[in-house]
C-alpha cells in the first residue's frame, strides 16, 4: 500500500552535522510553504488517478523540525491528507519532533488527530555532545520530553548519533539503557557522517577537533546492537532496532521497493517504477521547477534490491534478481561470502541475508555482490 | 652519376639534450622547407610523449633543398634518438646515411652517448662532422670542447662549426659543411632495385608504410616489389618523400630517402632491416641490414579488465609496427590472467610503451616488475632461458644461475666519484677503471649486473650527482651469480605476479621493503591479511593488514536511495581496478610498486 511522506523544512537552528533541506525561517515563509504543500496534496490524484493510490497505510511527517508547526498549521496539513487519501485501519502515522519543541498541548493534539508514533531527535544525552552537534536541548530536556510523550504514546522512537565529539564507549551504552528503560520501543542509531557544506565538515577540515576513531565508532555500534538484542530489540535494518511489532512500517517501504509519495521540499516519491524528487531549493519548489525524475531500469532495480536488501533483516531474493536478469549465484564473491558466513542463506537458498556482524562493512559487501 | 652528386644523406647524433632536435628544426627553417609560421617547436618530435619528455624516440626523415655556390642540393636528414635505450634505432638510421653530425654541448662537452654514438657512426663508416652547440650559454667553452672531441672521440674538430641552434647562430656553416664534408651517395639507377627498410609506421588508410633508403635502382607506383627476408610480393601504391610531411612523388631513385606504401595489411610483414627489391628483376644479394638488437628488460603487461585482452594484443601489434625492438608473447598469470610478456630495450623504452598504451590506446594496464633474462642451469643438465620469476624451477632443480652483465661508462665531474662508486658498489658493481678526460671530468668504468641497473639506477645516479653524470652501457655477456626467487604470499597464497629474482644478499631487504610497501598499498579487507615474503618455504618478512572495520553506515531513506545507488556504482567501478588473489583484493598499482622500492630502502 502507498505511504505518504510530508517534509517540513523548518528549524529553530541548523544542526552542525545536518545537510538536509532545512533552514531557519519566519512565520510568513512557513505559511507560504504550507499553502503550497496543501496545494500539492490536493493535486496529487489529478496527476495519479490510479485507484491504488487512494488508500494509504503510513504517514510520516519529517523534517527539519515538524514539531515547530503550530497546532493550526498541522491541522490543515493533516486535514488535506485525510481529504485526499483513505487511511487503512491498521495505519502508522509518525511525526518527528525535537525534545525542546514539544509540550503537553501539542502531544495531546497529535494524539487527537491520529498520530500514533513519535520519532524524537534525542541524538545524545550528554550535554557537551549535544552542544557540539548544535542541538538546542540538553540531556535532561530530552528525558523529560520522553517521559511526557510516554503519557500519550506507546510507540516512541529515538534517534541517537554515534561518533559525536567526546563519545565515551561505556557511557554510550548507559544512555541507550536509560532510553529503553523509559519506554522507548525503537532506536535509530546513526553513525555521524561528515557531509559536505556542514559546520562539522568545516571544523574537522580546519583540524579544530578530532572526532572519535572509526574503530571506536564501530565498537560502540556493535555494543549497542548487542545490548539492544539482549533487551528484546531486534535489528531490522543496519541502523534500526525495535521491539517486535514496533518497526517503522513507513521506513520499511523505502527498503522493500514499495510505493510512496513525498510532498514538500526535496521530498521523494516512488510511483509506478519512477523515482521523483521535488526541488531542494524553495524558490524552485514554489515554481514547480527543479524536479528530478528517473525511471528505474532493470539494472537499477537489481542494484537497489541488493543495496537495500543487504541493509535489512529481510535480505535479498535470488528469484527476484533472476527475474530482473541477474543470476547472483554466478557472482565471484558470493560463494566465498557464504562459506565465511558473511552471507546467510535461507528458504531453500532463495533468500540471502547479510550477517549482522558485518553490517559495519556493508558497503564493501554490497559493491562486491552487484552485477559487473 | 651527376644527380647523386647533389644528394647528401646524413643523420644527427648526440648525447641526450645536446640539441639534436633543435638543430634539425633550424636546418628545416633555414632551407625554407617550412615557413617559420608553420614551425612547431621541435618539429620532428611528433609524438606528444617525445615533446613532453624532451626526447626523440622515433626516426624521422626530412628532405630539404639547399643552394650552395649556384648548385641545388637535396639534403636528407634523419633525426635519431639520443637516449641510451635507443642506441639500436640510431644504428638503423646510420645504415641509411653517408654522414653524421655529432653535436656536442659547448658547456657539457663529451658525454657518455656522445662517445657511444660517435663510435657507432665510425663503425658504420660514416663521415663525422662535429658541431659545437649552445655557444650562447655563459658557461660555453667551445675551444676546450673541440680539444676534448679530438682527444676522447678521436676525430678532427678544430674546424667544427660553433653554433647556437636555439638562437639560429651559424646554421649556414653547418649546411655548407654538410655539402662540403659529407660524401654523396653511391648507387646505380640501372641496377636492380635494392633498398633498406630502416623504419616503418602504420597509416590507417595506406597500411604499413616503409621508410626506405634506395641504394640501387628505382621504384615507382605500380612496380612489383619483393621483401627479401619475408619473401612477400606487393604492388607499390605510393612512393614519396618527407618535406617533412609525407608528399608523394613519381619515383624514388638510388641515393634517395623516402617512403613506400604497398597496402601491407599485416603488421608482421614489414621487417625493419629487410631489403626491398624488384619482384621481376631482383637483386642477387640483399643488404647486410644490421644486427637485430635483443630486448634486455622484460615485464608482464596485463589488461586491468580481462575482457580487453584482444584490444591489448592489437595495440601492441600496432606499436610494434613503429617499434621493431618491442617484443611480446602471450603469458598467463594465476593472479592477473591473460596478458603478454614484453621485451624492451631499457626502462625508458618500457615506460614509453606503457604510457603509449594508456594514452594513445586508452587501455588500463597492469605492469609487473621489470626483469632481465636469466640462464638457469638445471641439475639434469638442461639450460633454461627465462625472464619471468614465476617460471623459475624449484631450488633443488637448479645447479646455478647466470645473469646478464653490462660494461658501464659513467662520465661525471671528479667531485662525484665517491658518490658514483658508492652507488655502483651498492648495485653489486665491479670497479674496472677511472680516467680523467680533462680536469673537470672523469670516466668511470664498472661491470654491473643488468638486473641491478634496471631498478632505478638512472634516478639514483642523477640524484647523487645533481644531474651531472651521464651513463652508457653495453651488454657484456653472462656471469654466474647467487640468485634466489623471493615470493610474496597474500593470506598464505603465493601471488605469482609479485615474485622477484634477486641476489641472495639482497633478498632479505627487498622482501621486507616489498611487504612494507604492499601493506601501504593494499586496502583493508574483511579479514586480517598477512603479507609474507618467502624464499622457498622460508618466510623472511611479514606484515599484517588489519581487518576493515567500517565502510560507511549512512542513512538510507527515500531521498538517499538514488544518491546512494550512484555512489555504489562508482565504488563498483573502482573495484574493477582491483585484482582478486584468493580472497584478497589488490589494486593494480601494487604490481608496479616493486619498481620504486630501492629509493625507500
Amino acid at each position: 500500500m502507498l505511504g505518504v511522506y510530508i517534509h517540513i523544512p523548518f528549524c529553530q537552528q541548523k544542526c552542525a552535522y545536518c545537510a538536509f533541506a532545512s533552514f531557519v525561517t519566519d512565520e510568513k515563509e512557513r505559511e507560504r510553504y504550507i499553502k503550497k504543500l496543501i496545494f500539492d496534496i490536493n493535486n496529487f490524484h489529478l496527476l495519479y488517478p490510479q485507484k491504488r493510490y487512494r488508500k494509504i497505510d503510513t504517514i510520516y511527517i519529517g523534517g527539519g523540525t515538524p514539531s515547530l508547526l503550530s497546532i493550526k498549521q498541522l491541522e490543515k496539513i493533516i486535514q488535506a491528507v485525510k481529504e485526499n487519501f483513505n487511511l487503512a485501519e491498521d495505519y502508522e502515522f509518525t511525526i518527528e519532533c525535537n525534545p525542546n519543541s514539544i509540550d503537553e498541548e501539542k502531544l495531546k493534539f497529535y494524539k487527537q488527530c491520529g498520530i500514533n508514533r513519535l520519532s524524537i531527535g534525542v541524538q545524545s544525552l550528554d550535554d557537551d555532545q549535544l552542544k557540539f552537534a548544535g542541538r538546542l536541548h540538553n540531556g535532561d530536556c530530552a528525558m523529560k520530553a520522553i517521559e511526557m510523550a510516554g503519557k500519550y504514546f506507546d510507540n516512541i522512537s529515538c534517534d541517537v548519533l554515534i561518533g559525536l565529539l567526546g563519545m565515551n564507549k561505556d557511557k554510550y551504552i548507559m544512555q541507550i539503557e536509560k532510553l529503553i528503560s523509559n519506554g522507548v520501543k525503537h532506536i535509530s542509531a546513526y553513525m555521524l557522517q561528515i557531509e559536505k557544506g556542514t559546520l562539522i565538515e568545516k571544523i574537522v577540515k580546519e583540524k579544530r577537533v578530532t572526532l572519535p576513531l572509526d574503530e571506536d565508532c564501530i565498537e560502540v555500534y556493535d555494543r549497542t546492537a548487542k545490548f539492544l538484542a539482549e533487551n528484546a530489540f531486534y535489528q531490522y535494518e543496519v541502523s534500526n532496532f525495535a521491539i517486535n511489532g514496533y518497526e517503522s512500517k513507513h521506513n520499511l517501504k523505502y527498503w522493500t521497493g514499495e510505493e510512496y509519495v513525498g510532498f514538500g521540499l526535496s521530498a521523494h516519491s516512488y510511483l509506478g517504477g519512477k523515482r521523483i524528487s521535488c526541488a531542494d531549493r524553495l524558490d524552485l519548489y514554489y515554481k514547480d521547477e527543479g524536479e528530478f525524475s528517473e525511471e528505474l531500469s532493470n539494472k537499477e532495480l537489481i542494484e537497489e534490491h541488493i543495496m537495500l536488501g543487504l541493509r535489512c533483516k529481510i535480505g535479498i531474493n535470488k528469484n527476484y534478481l533472476l527475474e530482473k536478469g541477474y543470476d547472483i549465484t554466478k557472482n565471484s564473491y558470493l560463494q566465498d561470502f557464504i562459506e565465511k558466513e558473511i552471507i546467510i542463506t535461507q528458504k531453500d537458498d532463495n533468500i540471502l541475508k547479510l550477517n549482522p556482524q558485518y553490517y559495519g562493512v556493508n558497503n564493501f559487501i554490497i559493491t562486491s555482490l552487484l552485477p559487473k | 652519376m651527376e644527380r647523386l652528386k647533389k644528394v647528401r644523406n646524413f643523420c644527427i647524433v648526440a648525447h641526450i639534450d645536446h640539441g639534436k632536435s633543435t638543430l634539425a628544426d633550424r636546418l628545416i627553417e633555414k632551407t625554407g622547407t617550412l615557413e617559420k609560421r608553420d614551425m612547431q617547436e621541435q618539429l620532428l618530435d611528433s609524438m606528444d610523449l617525445e615533446r613532453e619528455k624532451g626526447i626523440t624516440i622515433k626516426l624521422t626523415p626530412t628532405r630539404m633543398n639547399y643552394s650552395f655556390e649556384g648548385e641545388d642540393y637535396i639534403l636528407n636528414l634523419i633525426d635519431t634518438p639520443g637516449h641510451v635505450d635507443f642506441t639500436y634505432e640510431v644504428s638503423r638510421s646510420l645504415a641509411a646515411c653517408e654522414g653524421a653530425i655529432l653535436i656536442v654541448d659547448a658547456s657539457q662537452g663529451v658525454e657518455a652517448q656522445t662517445l657511444a654514438n660517435a663510435y657507432l657512426a665510425i663503425d658504420n663508416n660514416l663521415e663525422i662532422l662535429p658541431v659545437i652547440n649552445k655557444i650562447d650559454l655563459p658557461s660555453a667553452r667551445p675551444e676546450e670542447v673541440k680539444k676534448e672531441i679530438e682527444d676522447v672521440v678521436g676525430v678532427p674538430a678544430m674546424h667544427a662549426p660553433c653554433i647556437s641552434a636555439k638562437d639560429g647562430t651559424n646554421i649556414d656553416d653547418v649546411l655548407q659543411m654538410i655539402v662540403k664534408e659529407f660524401p654523396c651517395p653511391k648507387g646505380d639507377d640501372n641496377k636492380p632495385l635494392k633498398c633498406l627498410i630502416f623504419d616503418s609506421y602504420y597509416d590507417n588508410f595506406k597500411g604499413a608504410i616503409c621508410l626506405i633508403r634506395v641504394f640501387d635502382g628505382e621504384v615507382r607506383v605500380g612496380d612489383k616489389i619483393k621483401m627479401m627476408q619475408t619473401g612477400k610480393i606487393y604492388d607499390v601504391t605510393e612512393v614519396g618523400v618527407f618535406v617533412p610531411f609525407a608528399k608523394s612523388t613519381e619515383v624514388l631513385s638510388s641515393g634517395d630517402v623516402g617512403y613506400l606504401a604497398c597496402s601491407i595489411k599485416t603488421i608482421s610483414d614489414v621487417a625493419v632491416g629487410d631489403t626491398v627489391t624488384s619482384a621481376i628483376n631482383p637483386t642477387a644479394q640483399p643488404l647486410s641490414g644490421y644486427k637485430k638488437v635483443q630486448p634486455v628488460v622484460f615485464c608482464g603487461i596485463f589488461p586491468v579488465d580481462g575482457a580487453k585482452y584482444n584490444e591489448l594484443k592489437e595495440s601492441l601489434e600496432k606499436l610494434k609496427l613503429n617499434d621493431a625492438s618491442l617484443e611480446f608473447q602471450p603469458e598467463v598469470s594465476q593472479a592477473l590472467g591473460y596478458g603478454f610478456r614484453c621485451g624492451f630495450l631499457g626502462l625508458l623504452h618500457l615506460e614509453i610503451i606503457t604510457e603509449r598504451l594508456e594514452r594513445e590506446f586508452n587501455l588500463d594496464i597492469i605492469t609487473t616488475a621489470p626483469s632481465v633474462f636469466y640462464h638457469v642451469y638445471k641439475t639434469d643438465g638442461d639450460m633454461l632461458e627465462l625472464s619471468n620469476p614465476s617460471s623459475l624451477p624449484s631450488a633443488v632443480e637448479i645447479e646455478y644461475i647466470e645473469e646478464p652483465i653490462v660494461k658501464a661508462s659513467i662520465f661525471a665531474p671528479p667531485q662525484y666519484v665517491g658518490a658514483i662508486m658508492e652507488l655502483c658498489q651498492e648495485k653489486r658493481g665491479i670497479y674496472k677503471d677511472l680516467s680523467y678526460i680533462d680536469e673537470n671530468r672523469v670516466k668511470i668504468s664498472y661491470v654491473l649486473p643488468l638486473g641491478e641497473i634496471i631498478y632505478d639506477f638512472f634516478d639514483s645516479l642523477k640524484s647523487r650527482t645533481k644531474g651531472y653524470a651521464s651513463f652508457d652501457y653495453e651488454i657484456a655477456g653472462y656471469e654466474r651469480s647467487e640468485l634466489v626467487k623471493v615470493d610474496i604470499l597474500l593470506n598464505g597464497e603465493r601471488c605469482d605476479a609479485l615474485s622477484i629474482i634477486v641476489h641472495k644478499d639482497k633478498a632479505y631487504t627487498r622482501g621486507r621493503a616489498l611487504t612494507e610497501k604492499l601493506k601501504k598499498i593494499i586496502p583493508r579487507q574483511l579479514f586480517e591479511v598477512p603479507i609474507q615474503a618467502a624464499i622457498g618455504g622460508k618466510i623472511i618478512a611479514r606484515e599484517t593488514i588489519s581487518a576493515m572495520r567500517k565502510d560507511v553506515l549512512a542513512k538510507c531513506y527515500g531521498g538517499d536511495i538514488t544518491r546512494k545507488r550512484k555512489l555504489l556504482e562508482k565504488q563498483k567501478e573502482g573495484k574493477k581496478r582491483m585484482r582478486k588473489i584468493g580472497s584478497v583484493e589488490i589494486p593494480s598499482e601494487a604490481f608496479m610498486s616493486i619498481l620504486k622500492l630501492d629509493g625507500e630502502e
